[in-house]
């Protein structure tokens, strides 16, 4: 008895082994942590258990029958963040490159029909090569049911890529349709052809780092979420995001204990906006002060960085923060951004998390780059993504809400549930100058008169009572008063119900 | 006295005054411009007349303005504070003639004082000792030694006209002036055109020691000791302190003697204050007196206990003054650090910009009774505030007094510990850094100690062990904290937070330690250095920028921020990253090669963030080092960008129009 005891141990050690101590050390020396070192960093202490460990490949052709590793390249299972279960993958690149045959595939098909049953979310890590070539179509059959699952999944239980080192071809499209992309810098890149072909085809000469590292991705194409120095940092910060989730469309949020008074008043906001309009200011000042602890998880920190996307916390309830940033390109609304609000946007929505807009936007990105781009299309997603979410959405009016991007931005008209603004907001279709110059074309080669124009245009419609008497405003609030009105606001809408008719889906403009 | 004064300045010393005249029933009116019309001053005062557009020359200089709003609040007197129209003999003359008391010296004082050598020879009429120098023509190298001779060495060279440390020369020997003076003279010829050269005495190792001076209109002038300003960068000062720990009471009996006797000699009626240069040796000399309140008063007014803005006060009212020389004591010591809003990181580069924090020390006594100090802030500021372009970038003067020297300073280094700004770059950590020098604490300064002390600029300090310890403690603190409070609000199969075994790191120092939580604090066993540390009395919650608590009896604040793993960490002058690990994750750690720093050698970072005026290099041009490569823009301020080094530039991040973060990388080289 003893003997087949022993046996099991026996195989899982060889299982745990890997591709052996000298992959493992040269993984270490590129900088990278193994697939089960990662994971357990990433999960509670002890509480990983894994699922498939002895699955080998099924495959006999090129002399594959000689060379088999239990686990077959990746690891999955199941653990605990902080106690709440969550689903794992994590590609192992010292077994076979971490490339993907059919019995592969398999394991993470696996873990991601489990994780949507039970309602929990996933987490791939990516470090691997790509299509076990050998096996051919075995391989492609394996991605597309990981393509398909993760589909099925968007929308159900939040997913989460976090890639640690190669990602290329086939491998992309599943990080690609999960909720956020998580990048190491130096040690990882995405992108579907590969510096060879590029070479080949474009004749462009380009490094992996240049054509798809974290800072192309976390900076340029907007392909991934974040970026960080390594992997203990990546894997620390998941876990920090995943407290900030629920476990699925079928929760509300996790809350917390807040170490945070709900009706601290900063008196310093009162400053925040400056006297010339013109004049930028910081958004993430006003955010760090309104939200719990300053704590505050940002979503795309380093592209379009003119709207600010994250989560936060009020009282100890997560919500979701868009905000204009008035610092970048004076906070206006352009393709990159829209698209990265609006996809935002639609997590919230999907996952029951609660939106916070604080808008300050001059209005959309004028010139033939943008149009030529589909500014149009781009811009009506998060329009979209406003007018159909369904959970509780607050909006703070700080300075500028001027014309199309006043309606999008979470506006009272797109069932916006408490619309404050503060005493410096100006609501109107445009700036007072722009404004007076085609009211009063006539005008226009008597500079004295146009300035007294602009002046009782200002005085007319820069500031937020027009639209307060009007019922777009719920109420003009002082600005240090912004932490204790809308989480007193968040609380009231604990109980709110709204529902979208029925339909199979809709056809947001993509 | 008055009952309704006008103050003609801003900032801090405008609140300074506002508060005397408050405890003395007086009401005050503030002038402000456009810069500052919501500032702490104007917030403060019972008036307010605004006065035009931010720079000074268009409202805090104008004398029309300011008299004509004295006229309309009714203000009986002007106190100009310093800078400004303070030193301005015609403004103080024009104050008299429209019948509004200048709170001040007479205008016949400030100009007596004004012109340079108008004062030298007040003051050697005065029996002021100034510093022996030949000022005349120099006929040749002969002429020249004989001169040094009578002067006696060490002597320095300096062309009239010179200027950029140009044309200076330092003679110890006879043979110094032999090579010295014609080189010299060819020098200034060749560089200026202009071949006149005076001698003097080179004081070696100079401080700059003054005597604050206090007159009525009625003849009676004292002397309120002397206040040393030595630690200074580029003429600027920095730290000041009171009493000097160079003079001995003989020394400062002479020199206050003599200071008097200057003011008498021109009728001083106000506070003003007398500058010596003073050598190692205590042989001090006369440098300029300056008449008017000055930035470091508070040291005087801590170890002396008079307020010397109501002094002035009370003397521009005419009053006679109510007490002599023999009333006045020293008591125990004082300092004066001055906050600005520069980076010392990067050079002391003015780092202007919006408080987005600013939490000081609170004013009062604090410390144990062996350690008892006392805070005193003066500043103009509130959270929320700007440090605008157009005036001085001082954020606020903290000053601490104590029973002794090493009570003043150690309070002070406590002090800086509990100020906590944000937003902008200051100089708490380099002034902490001096508090902690044992050369500042021996008080062996002098005017060149900044460079002396950092003469590769300032980059922190290495934490010491007190510093590693209480990084140590407070880092486990937090991350306990924040790690129970997760797994409390966790899932069902969350389970408590039991282990007690971690491994912190500070820097590259790395410790396994046991940590065993206690109310509002936590014992720290450190097997592996057979120790164990006892932080109490935490004050810190989740989301404090600022760490407070007691460590084995020892009372610390530390600034600590998230990082993306761990923690930032700065007490004092020391900056760490801090980490707490569970043995696995430190495991880990250790196998992954340390990557090295990114080698920023080969690029040319902003050094602030702000807009990309131009950017005029383009890939694969040569530099040459020293050329201009891109000009930043940061609070309307062009800042020109050079390579510090030759090279081919390989890419080029951001072009002209795009804004850039501080650090952000303008140009690689290849």
């Amino acid at each position: 008895m003893q003997q087949i005891l022993e046996e099991l141990e026996r195989r899982r050690a060889h299982a745990r082994a890997g591709g052996g101590e000298k992959r493992t050390q040269s993984q270490h020396a590129k900088g990278k942590l193994t697939a089960r070192e990662r994971i357990a960093l990433l999960m509670d202490e002890g509480s990983f258990e894994e699922f498939d460990m002895f699955v080998e490949h099924r495959s006999h052709e090129f002399g594959m029958e000689t060379q088999r590793v239990p686990g077959d390249g990746v690891v999955t299972g199941w653990g605990t963040i902080n106690g709440r279960v969550i689903y794992v993958f994590s590609k192992d690149f010292t077994v076979f490159g971490g490339s993907l045959s059919g019995a592969h595939a398999a394991k993470i098909v696996k873990v991601q029909e489990q994780a949507m049953k039970v309602g929990a979310p996933i987490i791939g890590l990516f470090d691997a090569g790509g299509a076990r070539i050998q096996e051919g179509v075995e391989s492609l059959a394996g991605y597309a049911d990981i393509f398909l699952q993760n589909v099925m999944a968007s929308g159900v239980i939040p997913q989460i890529s976090v890639i640690m080192g190669p990602c290329a071809g086939g491998d992309v499209y599943s990080p690609a349709m999960t909720d956020f992309i998580f990048m190491v810098r130096d040690t990882s890149y995405m992108f579907v052809t590969g510096p060879d072909v590029v070479k080949t085809v474009t004749n462009e000469v380009v490094t992996a780092e240049e054509l798809g590292g974290a800072r192309v991705h976390a900076g340029k194409s907007g392909v991934a979420e974040g970026a960080f120095d390594n992997d203990l940092e990546a894997l620390t910060q998941v876990r920090r995001l995943v407290d900030f989730l629920p476990l699925s469309n079928r929760e509300k949020p996790p809350t917390r204990e807040s170490f945070d008074e709900a009706d601290r008043a900063e008196k310093s906001l009162d400053t925040l906006v400056p006297s010339n309009p013109n004049k930028p200011y910081d958004m993430k000042e006003l955010i760090n002060k309104v939200v719990d602890e300053a704590d505050f998880f940002e979503i795309s920190a380093d592209w379009a960085k003119n709207i600010i996307t994250g989560f936060a916390r009020l009282d100890g309830q997560p919500i979701g923060i868009v905000a204009n940033q008035p610092q970048v390109l004076a906070g206006v609304l352009d393709i990159d951004s829209s698209r990265k609000a609006a996809r935002f946007v639609r997590f919230c929505d999907a996952f029951n998390i609660p939106i916070l807009t604080f808008v300050d936007v001059p209005g959309f990105m004028p010139g033939t780059k943008q149009e030529y781009g589909g500014l149009i299309k781009h811009g009506a997603k998060l329009l979209f993504a406003y007018a159909e979410a369904t959970v509780p959405k607050i909006t703070v009016i700080t300075r500028k809400a001027y014309g199309g991007a006043y309606d999008v931005m979470s506006s009272k008209h797109l069932r916006g549930d408490f619309n404050y603004a503060w005493p410096t907001a100006e609501i109107a279709v445009m700036g007072a100058k722009g404004a007076v110059e085609i009211i009063f074309r006539a005008e226009a080669k008597d500079p004295e008169a146009l300035a007294a124009r602009e002046a009782e245009y200002k005085a007319r419609f820069a500031n937020p009572f027009v639209a307060a008497g009007l019922g777009y405003i719920d109420d003009v609030i002082m600005p240090s008063e912004t932490r204790r009105r809308v989480t007193r606001a968040l609380k009231s809408l604990k109980g709110k119900v709204l529902e979208n008719p029925w339909k199979k889906h809709d056809n947001i403009p993509l | 006295m008055f009952s309704k004064i006008l103050i003609a300045n801003r900032g801090e010393i405008a609140v300074r005054v506002i508060k005397t005249c408050r405890r003395m029933g007086i009401k005050t009116v503030v002038v402000y411009s456009e810069a500052d019309a919501d500032s702490l001053a104007v917030e403060m005062a019972d008036e307010t007349v605004f006065i035009g557009p931010p720079p000074a020359a268009q409202s805090y200089l104008v004398q029309d303005k300011i008299i004509a709003a004295c006229k309309e609040t009714g203000a009986e007197a002007v106190h100009p504070g310093f800078g400004f129209l303070s030193e301005n003999a015609s403004f103080a003359q024009r104050c008299a003639d429209e019948g509004i008391v200048f709170i001040g010296p007479n205008p016949g004082a400030i100009s007596a004082m004004g012109d340079k050598i108008e004062s030298k020879k007040f003051a050697e009429r005065a029996g002021v000792s100034c510093v022996p120098g030949h000022i005349g023509e120099i006929d040749d190298t002969a002429h020249a030694i004989r001169i040094s001779e009578e002067i006696g060495y060490p002597v320095m060279i300096k062309a009239s006209a010179g200027g950029g440390g140009k044309g200076i020369r330092v003679a110890h020997t006879r043979k110094d002036v032999e090579e010295g003076f014609p080189a010299v003279r060819a020098e200034a010829k060749a560089s200026f055109g202009d071949d006149r050269i005076f001698i003097e005495k080179f004081i070696t190792s100079p401080r700059h020691i003054e005597i604050q001076v206090l007159g009525d209109k009625h003849g009676h002038v004292v002397h309120l000791f002397e206040r040393e300003c030595s630690i200074q960068r580029r003429n600027q000062k920095v730290i000041e302190e009171a009493p000097s720990p160079l003079l001995d009471a003989k020394t400062r009996d002479a020199m206050g003697a003599q200071a008097v006797a200057l003011a008498k000699a021109v009728n001083y009626d106000s506070a003003g204050t007398v500058e010596f240069v003073a050598g190692q040796d205590k042989s001090f000399y006369f440098l300029e007196m300056n008449t008017r309140l000055q930035v470091e008063h508070p040291v005087t007014e801590l170890i002396t206990g008079v307020d010397l803005v109501e002094q002035m006060l009370r003397s521009a009212a005419g009053e006679v003054m109510a007490f002599g020389q023999k009333d006045l004591k020293i008591n125990g010591w004082a300092l004066e650090s001055r906050i600005y809003a520069e980076d010392p990181y990067r050079k002391f580069l003015p780092s202007i910009g919006r408080l987005v924090r600013y939490d000081p020390p609170v004013e009062g006594e604090h410390g144990d009774r062996k350690h008892a100090y006392t805070v005193r802030n003066d500043a103009g500021v509130r959270e929320g505030d700007e440090i605008s372009m157009f005036y001085d970038p001082m954020i606020s003067k903290l000053c601490t007094w104590g029973k002794d020297r090493i009570t003043a300073i150690d309070g002070m280094a406590r002090a800086l510990e509990d100020f906590h700004i944000e937003g902008l770059g200051q100089n708490i950590p380099f002034l902490a850094a001096v508090m902690d020098q044992a050369r500042f604490r021996s008080g062996k300064i002098a005017t060149s100690y900044i460079a002396d002390e950092f003469p590769e600029g300032f980059h922190g300090v290495e934490p010491t062990v007190f510093q590693k310890d209480a990084m140590t403690a407070a880092a486990a603190f937090m991350h306990v904290t924040l790690a129970r409070r997760a797994r409390d609000a966790g899932g069902p199969l969350a389970r408590p937070l039991t282990r007690q075994d971690w491994v912190i790191t500070v820097g590259e120092t790395r410790r396994a330690v046991t940590l065993s939580p206690s109310a509002h604090g936590m014992d720290i066993e450190m097997p592996g250095e057979g120790r164990s540390l006892a932080l109490r009395e935490v004050e810190w919650r989740p989301g404090s920028p600022v760490f407070r608590g007691v460590l084995d009896g020892v009372a610390f604040a530390l600034e600590a921020k998230p990082a993306a793993e761990g923690f930032v960490i700065r007490q004092r002058a020391a900056t760490a990253r801090v980490l707490v690990l569970t043995p696995l994750s430190a495991e880990l750690h250790e196998r992954l090669p340390k990557r090295p720093p990114a080698d920023t050698s080969k690029m040319i970072v902003s050094p602030m963030p702000g807009l990309v005026v131009s950017l005029d290099v383009k890939e694969g041009q040569e530099v040459k080092e020293g050329e201009t490569v891109a000009i930043i823009e940061a609070m309307k301020m062009q800042n020109i960008i050079k390579t510090e080094r030759d090279g081919v530039v390989k890419t080029v991040g951001p072009k002209a129009g795009d804004s850039v973060a501080a650090d952000e990388i303008l140009v690689e080289f290849a």
